[in-house]
């Protein structure tokens, strides 16, 4: 895919500096590019009004990296990660996954983990895991090793048999990520999963979910509104402004890992977590 | 929005039924005689409705309705009230006018019959009947509506008991009170109706039943039409009533 | 106004002292007004306070039961099929229409107003015609019980179709399901509470259908009987017939409950679907 590549070069060119903290310098610069988005611009019309959602959107994420995507609401970040599941269709520009274009949603090669958890109710944590697999004819005995591989990652290998009624908010998140990673994508996408949890919760899921990273071994891209759990999370954060959505900055976050609570007291939080606020502010 | 595409919807609705009335016995896709077309169905309405037995028959049938309705009303009202007022009878009474309610009424019309015989108040009380129990069940649901939180915050603005009555207790109540008494009106109506096909020697009912039986499509259409025209109009006046509460509302 | 104390006050003391929760002395008071109904079944006919005619007392209504009960059978067979086949053209029908009706919004608005409309109408006076059109046989009480039960049927189904989880839909397309996986795995599970509420409420109308047109015109079926017995001033047997019906109706209620349950207890969800049925 030689355009690609082209593609990824002319991102890395024009937001090589100032506006990509990304340096060459940086350790995950040469690491390969997992998702790389080029000119992306969205326009939807309700009712014969037409609304630019987003608009000269490009980036690029290292393989790896636990990227968040921050910004005011209604600026398109949801329909952003859509778009990066293959659910919705941009208006104009490329997304790419592993140098392949991603027209359609692929769970092979992206994940996706949405806000309500989205498990069918009358399925156990296990067949919810197993679904992906279930509707690619991957047969039973594999179905159920796999899903039992990826509830194991998650924590949640006593629950095999529960029914999403009978977990907690968090344990149905896991679920969740469980079936998102299933099929072992490189790439797992969250849309603001913590957002219903409440808060002692959302940072136990939080520390949860660095360690699955961790294991894993994947790319996050993480949409949320909480720019504490942005910064807390992330490798870099990308700040969108508001509709139509453009991207304000990359901010590196250079906090070291593994990261601990008391990191948000200290004072290199408060100048990221600062520094973004005043950007989606304006 | 919602006004204008449920008027075209009707409109739409209504065209295509006519056209396919008129047109089906015309082409000769089904027996004029078992349907007669939508014209000579309305020239016949028109013709009954010229001579004083119609309206003698829609009269009665009325009179039996409203009556009942008004029984009925302030009855289910008074007993849903009550009812839910109370804890105790709550718990006792429910369960059971829920199982009363759910258990089809039609098939004691007999014991009315065996009761009252066939007269005026047979067909009134079967009509109380048929009716009383959904309003009690709209009472309890229009007196759950009151929200708590708003009672409240009426509390503790001290607003004294009237003043609950009307800001509090009556715009949250109305909409299902409204409710209430369209879906009765439809239990209601079907029950004199029934009464009267059942077991009557004068009303629409009655004359629908005698119809049928005489083979008198285009009469027994005629009236079909006119019954559903009033039942109908009688819904949707109501129903307008609710959209513009809810207008207030919010 | 008493209201607000209703909502909140509960008379603690009372319950205290008498050593049992409201709801024991409420289900103990439910029971012995079901058992005074039944005592005065039996015992205000036979003092004589009311006539027999009016109320014959449970052992006689009873005991017809039993001596006709090769009667009752015949003609509760008959009623039985033809709630049958009215069941699978109202409900069937109804349910996919409902579904259809529920889950296409272009439908669901130029439609459903309608729909409702029609809902005012008593169906009751289309009965003569249907035994014009089709005698006075079978065909008309299942016509007329099909067309009794399916608009709420219909009604009940787009409601519940409507509140169907858009977001299962969208986890399942991220997962690459087709569109005929999704109908399959997603759209028809995630449907079932609402077909199971819709079919028991259908089922009720389809039962009160069949049993009223046999009442009116027929010359066969348990509601046919009952017209029959009170032609015929035999109360007894009236009342026999009525607790056949009811034991019918009530039955087909439980089963269908059972059911719900079971799927409820399976995790299904759609709670607004499962709220006491407003018509029957």
């Amino acid at each position: 895919m030689p355009r690609m590549t082209e593609a990824a070069a002319s991102i890395r060119k024009r937001h090589g500096s100032p506006m990509s903290l990304v340096g060459p310098d940086h350790p995950a610069a040469d690491a390969g590019k997992t998702l790389e988005v080029r000119d992306l611009d969205h326009t939807y019309s309700v009712n014969g009004k037409t609304t630019q959602a987003l608009k000269d959107i490009a980036f690029d994420v290292s393989a790896g990296r636990f990227l968040s995507i921050v910004g005011p609401s209604g600026c398109g970040k949801s329909s952003l990660l859509m778009m990066l599941a293959g659910l919705l269709t941009p208006s104009e520009g490329v997304i790419a996954v592993g140098g392949r274009p991603l027209t359609k949603p692929d769970p092979t090669r992206v994940g996706v983990v949405f806000q309500d958890a989205s498990l069918f109710p009358w399925l156990t944590a296990r067949r919810n895991v197993e679904f992906p697999l279930f509707l690619r004819g991957v047969d039973k005995a594999l179905r159920r090793e796999k899903a039992e591989e990826a509830l194991a990652l998650v924590g949640l290998e006593r629950f095999a048999d529960s029914l999403p009624h009978e977990l907690s908010g968090g344990m149905k998140q896991r679920v969740s990520i469980a079936r998102g990673l299933v099929q072992d994508p490189p790439i797992l996408l969250m849309d603001e999963p913590f957002a219903a949890l409440d808060e002692q919760t959302r940072i136990t899921m939080g520390d949860e979910l660095l360690r699955i990273w961790e294991k894993a071994r994947k790319t996050i891209v993480f949409v949320t509104h909480g720019l504490s759990e942005a910064i807390y999370l992330s490798d870099e954060v990308l700040v969108l402004s508001g509709r139509p959505g453009r991207i304000l900055d990359r901010v590196v976050i250079d906090l070291p890992r593994p990261r601990s609570l008391d990191m948000m007291a200290q004072p290199r939080f408060a100048e990221l977590r600062e520094a973004i606020w005043h950007m989606i502010k304006a | 929005m919602a006004t204008r595409d449920a008027v075209l919807g009707y409109g739409a609705a209504g065209a295509v039924f006519l056209a396919l009335w008129e047109a089906a016995p015309r082409l000769g896709w089904v027996d004029e005689r078992l349907l007669p077309p939508f014209s000579d169905v309305a020239a016949a309405l028109g013709a009954m409705a010229a001579t004083a037995t119609f309206w003698q028959q829609v009269q009665l049938t009325l009179l039996e309705t409203l009556t009942a309705f008004a029984i009925a009303l302030p009855l289910g009202a008074l007993l849903g009230v009550l009812v839910q007022e109370s804890r105790l009878a709550s718990l006792i009474f429910k369960p059971l006018i829920f199982f009363v309610f759910s258990i089809p009424k039609s098939i004691f019309l007999p014991i009315f019959i065996l009761i009252l015989g066939i007269a005026f108040w047979q067909k009134v009380a079967f009509g109380v009947f048929s009716t009383v129990f959904i309003v009690m069940m709209t009472t309890f649901s229009a007196v759950e509506s009151v929200r708590e939180d708003q009672l409240r915050v009426a509390r503790s603005l001290d607003a004294s008991t009237m003043q609950k009555i009307l800001f509090v207790y009556l715009p949250s109540m109305t909409p299902v009170l409204l409710e209430a008494v369209r879906v009765a009106m439809i239990f209601n109506f079907t029950g004199i109706l029934l009464a009267e096909m059942y077991a009557s020697r004068e009303g629409i009912g009655n004359a629908i039943g005698v119809w049928g039986l005489g083979f008198q499509i285009k009469e027994l259409l005629a009236m079909v039409l006119f019954v559903s025209v009033l039942a109908i109009g009688f819904n949707e006046a109501i129903r307008y009533v609710e959209a513009k509460c809810e207008h207030w509302r919010n | 106004m008493a209201y607000d104390q209703s909502v909140t006050q509960v008379p603690r003391g009372r319950d205290a002292s008498a050593g049992m929760s409201l709801e024991t002395k409420a289900r103990i008071c439910r029971y012995a007004i079901i058992a005074a109904v039944i005592a005065a079944w039996e015992i205000v006919p036979r003092l004589g306070l009311v006539p027999r005619l009016f109320l014959p007392s449970l052992s006689s209504t009873l005991a017809v039961l039993a001596a006709q009960s090769g009667d009752f059978a015949i003609q509760m067979l008959v009623t039985l099929q033809e709630v049958a086949m009215a069941l699978v053209f109202a409900c069937g029908f109804g349910i996919l229409f409902g579904l259809w009706v529920g889950s296409t919004l272009t439908v669901r608005k130029a439609l459903l107003p309608v729909v409702s409309a029609l809902f005012a109408v008593p169906l009751v006076v289309l009965y003569p015609l249907f035994t014009a059109w089709f005698g006075i046989g079978s065909a008309s009480k299942v016509v007329f019980a099909s067309v009794y039960g399916l608009l709420p049927t219909v009604l009940g189904t787009a409601a519940g179709a409507q509140t169907i989880d858009r977001q299962l839909t969208q986890a399942a397309r991220s997962m690459g399901a087709t569109r005929l996986q999704q109908i399959l795995w997603v759209t028809l599970p995630a449907s079932v509470p609402t077909v199971l509420a819709s079919f028991r409420l259908g089922g009720a109308l389809v039962i009160v259908g069949v049993v009223v047109a046999e009442m009116m015109m027929s010359s066969a079926g348990i509601g046919f009987l009952l017209s029959k017995y009170r032609t015929q001033l035999n109360s007894p047997g009236v009342f026999a017939a009525i607790i056949l019906i009811l034991a019918l109706a009530i039955g087909f209620d439980l089963a269908v409950q059972a059911i719900e349950r079971r799927w409820t207890a399976g995790g299904g969800r759609n709670k607004a679907a499962r709220r006491p049925a407003d018509m029957s």
